[in-house]
């Protein structure tokens, strides 16, 4: 005996199901939209199978360029050259960061609607906007190579501009989520406003917002590289010179030392973060969440 | 009568040292940037100097080209094109690993680990290095394009979403242990119905970065508008790019727009 | 039939859930487990059904040994046995027929779990398990728009699909108001004597424990400490099982 026996006795009336007509017709948008994409693109697909056939033969020169001696001609050289580069990288995102985050802690506070007045903060949002829709490479390209020239000072500084975009939003975003009490107090108690300032608002979203600068870090140091193949330097000029001559031992080691090194940075990053936010009271998945967008 | 007015006022108790990680850290903080600003040979100097060199320039940069723009519309065409096709087929991947690289729903720890480095180690390349691998391998031209953007949508959709899966309310995938169900049928049935919306936002906002790296993408070799203001740029036709950056911050702006509203819509 | 010699259960963190608990039940009978939170009430239900590992002892269920079962016998044992929570563990995003589809996965190739193409023989079956709760019309409704009771019912008739021998029930009226409290539990009780399904069940009141447990057992602390019919199961057994003298929150509200 089981539950569909002896139900079968007692059959009532099957509710219909409901029809799949708008489910069917999205995924066969969908699926037009894709193909379209796919045509309209320009692609060559018949250049797919290269991926395998070409694939295999560089990546296998990529890893024999890994386990030469690396106190060995030339490869001494492509070692030194790849850490060099990587080194000139991470100083362009720090540099970067720095720039991006003393910048950004002004326009945060005259961007944040419990702050400012409503024009300034509507004026302040449409500038941060306006950075945050472009990426680094262009303000690289307009602003900076026609008057830096040419080199990692110009990418630090397109970098620094680019993360005032981000960082100004998200330190405007932490100063809005304060809490008001204090706040309170401190006008109570006759608090003029610049130490209301420094001591309720700014106190509260410190560790955000460092947090928020140390990811920007993160996020800089693989911005470096793009910025790198317009020659702004770093690992991305010295990785689209080994590209241009195709050699391949010179592209694994870069590309392993990209790789370890940006491990290695976003670990002790995360470390550092996770550390901050621990004492702090603000929400861990929050701030991952905000930054994100970022 | 004041506070301070008090008579015999008690010991007051020492104001503590700063910590000593805080100064280290703010020593260290200090001692990097003094040291990155050297290596790089930071300076605002050439602002003053150049500024009148730079200024020729700024000033074609005021002036767009705007007739160039009826060239530029088929290249935002393969950009958006390219775009659709690395997000639909890079979050269709990236579901897959998101899977694997949850506890959630992997439950072979061994292969959680593994998929973790895996995409550690994928997300550790800006996509411009995956540009110009895909150009080595398939010749300049949209193709690289795609690949790249496919491989680096991975990374991030796998990790964004491996974050929601992990926090998703147990309860139904108790239900499913108990009722014997197997790897796949809970993680489709007890998982996916609840990660979705949230899944759906993050394919949006992929597609939406797709456009922004757009530039990256074709200065690199990987076609669509970037490769346009590549060739622009070295001809020094700059109220031709600066015709073109202003176009892609209308594109930009109204994909955002059209994007988050569809996911509000969604969550 | 059911059958546990010598039981121990101890968590990784070293709290004991099971102390050698010894316990037959036979098939077709309806058991109620009573205690106080934290008295093993929820690891014995969870023993049966392999979720939690036994530590000692030995745990068969028709014959099949539980303790240290490998994963393929236990995932076979527990597709014989529906399981009903407190929460109910639906998902909430979902219709209803997916969600009842899920007591028979166990049985549905992935290839065609994955894209969900159930047969008409699955639906069917999932529409008598409703049936049997009295919600069919509710199967293409989303379980987001369900009230509590409902929603109970939709995780009985989950359970039912399984076609099981046995029905672990984890205070599952624990979430309802009393009305629909009696309701689900007369339900559990109908499907127990229709079907001849065992079926065991935690609770914490004490009146639907003597109302609808043929045989009542009580846990404390990890241990068995009472075992025999709802009538014998008066007040000072109760004061005996949960430690201290009953109160009002011991009875289903609106009942006492």
């Amino acid at each position: 005996m089981n539950a569909a026996s002896t139900a079968s006795e007692t059959r009532t009336v099957r509710p219909e199901e409901p029809g799949k007509a708008r489910a069917t017709i999205g995924a066969i948008a969908l699926v037009v939209v894709v193909l379209a994409g796919g045509f309209l693109s320009n692609a060559d697909w018949g250049k797919l199978p290269d991926i395998f056939t070409e694939g295999g033969k560089y990546f296998s020169l990529m890893l024999k360029g890994l386990v030469q001696n690396p106190f060995s001609e030339p490869y001494s050289e492509y070692w030194s050259a790849a850490l060099g580069g990587m080194l000139e990288s991470i100083s362009m995102a720090w540099i970067g960061t720095m720039i991006g985050a003393v910048l950004s802690i002004p326009m945060g506070f005259l961007a944040a609607r419990n702050v400012s007045h409503p024009v300034v903060v509507q004026v302040t949002r449409v500038i941060l906007n306006a950075i945050r829709t472009l990426p680094e490479l262009v303000f690289a390209i307009i602003l900076l190579l026609p008057i830096f020239g040419f080199g990692p000072n110009a990418g630090a500084l397109a970098l620094g501009i680019g993360a005032v975009g981000t960082l100004g939003k998200l330190t405007a975003e932490a100063l809005e989520g304060i809490d008001p009490g204090p706040v309170e107090a401190a006008r109570a108690a006759g608090a003029p406003g610049s130490a209301i300032l420094r001591w309720t608002y700014w106190s509260q979203v410190l560790p955000e917002v460092l947090a928020f600068w140390l990811y920007r870090f993160e996020i800089n140091i693989r911005a470096s590289a793009i910025l790198g193949i317009i020659g702004a330097g770093g690992i991305g000029s010295v990785l689209s010179q080994a590209f241009r001559y195709r050699e391949w031992d010179f592209i694994g080691i870069l590309l392993f030392v990209i790789i370890v090194v940006t491990v290695l940075v976003d670990a002790v990053s995360g470390a550092v973060r996770h550390r901050i936010i621990a004492g702090s009271g603000v929400s861990d998945t929050k701030v991952e969440q905000d930054a994100a967008t970022l | 009568m004041t506070v301070a007015a008090s008579p015999a006022a008690p010991a007051r108790p020492r104001k503590p040292r700063p910590s000593r990680v805080l100064i280290l850290g703010l020593v260290a903080v200090a001692a990097t940037t003094a040291w990155a600003g050297w290596e790089i040979g930071f300076t605002l100097g050439p602002l003053l100097e150049n500024f009148s060199n730079g200024w020729v320039v700024v000033e074609q940069f005021l002036h767009p080209n705007w007739s160039y723009l009826g060239n530029a519309w088929t290249a935002w065409l393969e950009t958006i094109s390219i775009a659709v096709v690395a997000s639909f087929f890079g979050v269709a991947v990236g579901l897959v690993f998101a899977y694997m690289a949850s506890r959630v729903t992997n439950r072979s720890t061994p292969l959680y680990r593994a998929t973790k480095w895996f995409l550690a180690v994928l997300r550790s390349l800006p996509d411009v290095a995956y540009v110009l691998i895909f150009v080595a391998l398939v010749g300049v031209g949209s193709l690289a394009g795609i690949l790249a953007l496919f491989i680096f949508n991975i990374g991030i959709a796998a990790k964004l979403t491996a974050e929601t899966i992990d926090a998703v309310d147990q309860g139904p995938l108790e239900a499913a242990d108990a009722s014997g169900a197997g790897t796949f049928a809970r993680a489709r049935w007890a998982v996916q119905p609840q990660i979705l919306p949230n899944f759906l936002s993050y394919a949006l906002y992929i597609f939406e970065l797709n456009i922004r790296s757009s530039v990256v993408i074709g200065y690199a070799g990987g076609g669509g508008i970037g490769q346009l203001i590549q060739v622009q740029f070295a001809r020094f036709n700059f109220e031709n790019v600066s015709a073109i950056v202003i176009s892609m911050f209308v594109v930009v702006l109204l994909i955002d727009q059209l994007s988050q509203h569809l996911r509000r819509r969604l969550v | 039939m059911i059958e546990l010699t010598g039981v121990t259960v101890r968590y990784p963190n070293g709290v004991v859930g099971l102390d050698d608990v010894s316990l037959t039940i036979p098939d077709g009978e309806f058991v109620v487990v009573v205690g106080l939170s934290g008295a093993g009430k929820s690891t014995l239900i969870r023993t049966i059904n392999g979720l939690v590992p036994v530590t000692e002892g030995s745990l068969t269920v028709d014959g099949v040994e539980m303790a240290g079962a490998s994963q393929r016998t236990m995932r076979d044992v527990r597709s014989g046995i529906g399981m009903i929570f407190q929460s109910f563990n639906l998902v909430k995003r979902t219709s209803v027929m997916n969600n009842v589809m899920m007591g028979q996965m166990h049985a549905i190739p992935a290839y065609r779990s994955l894209i969900g193409a159930w047969t008409a023989d699955e639906k069917e079956r999932a529409f008598r398990s409703l049936e049997r709760v009295g919600i069919v019309e509710k199967a293409w409704t989303r379980a987001s728009q369900l009230s509590g009771g409902q929603q109970q019912r939709v995780a009985i008739a989950r359970a039912l699909a399984q076609d099981p021998k046995v029905m672990l029930a984890d205070e599952p009226v624990a979430s309802l108001d009393p009305p629909t409290a009696q309701m689900v539990m007369k339900d559990l009780q109908r499907i127990n004597r229709e079907l001849g399904i065992t079926t065991i069940v935690n609770l914490h009141f004490l009146d639907l424990a003597r109302q609808f447990g043929d045989r009542v057992i009580g846990m404390r602390e990890g241990r068995m400490v009472f075992d025999g019919t709802g009538a014998e199961a008066d007040d000072a057994v109760f004061e005996e099982i949960y430690g201290r003298s009953l109160t009002a929150d011991d009875v289903l509200p609106g009942q006492a």
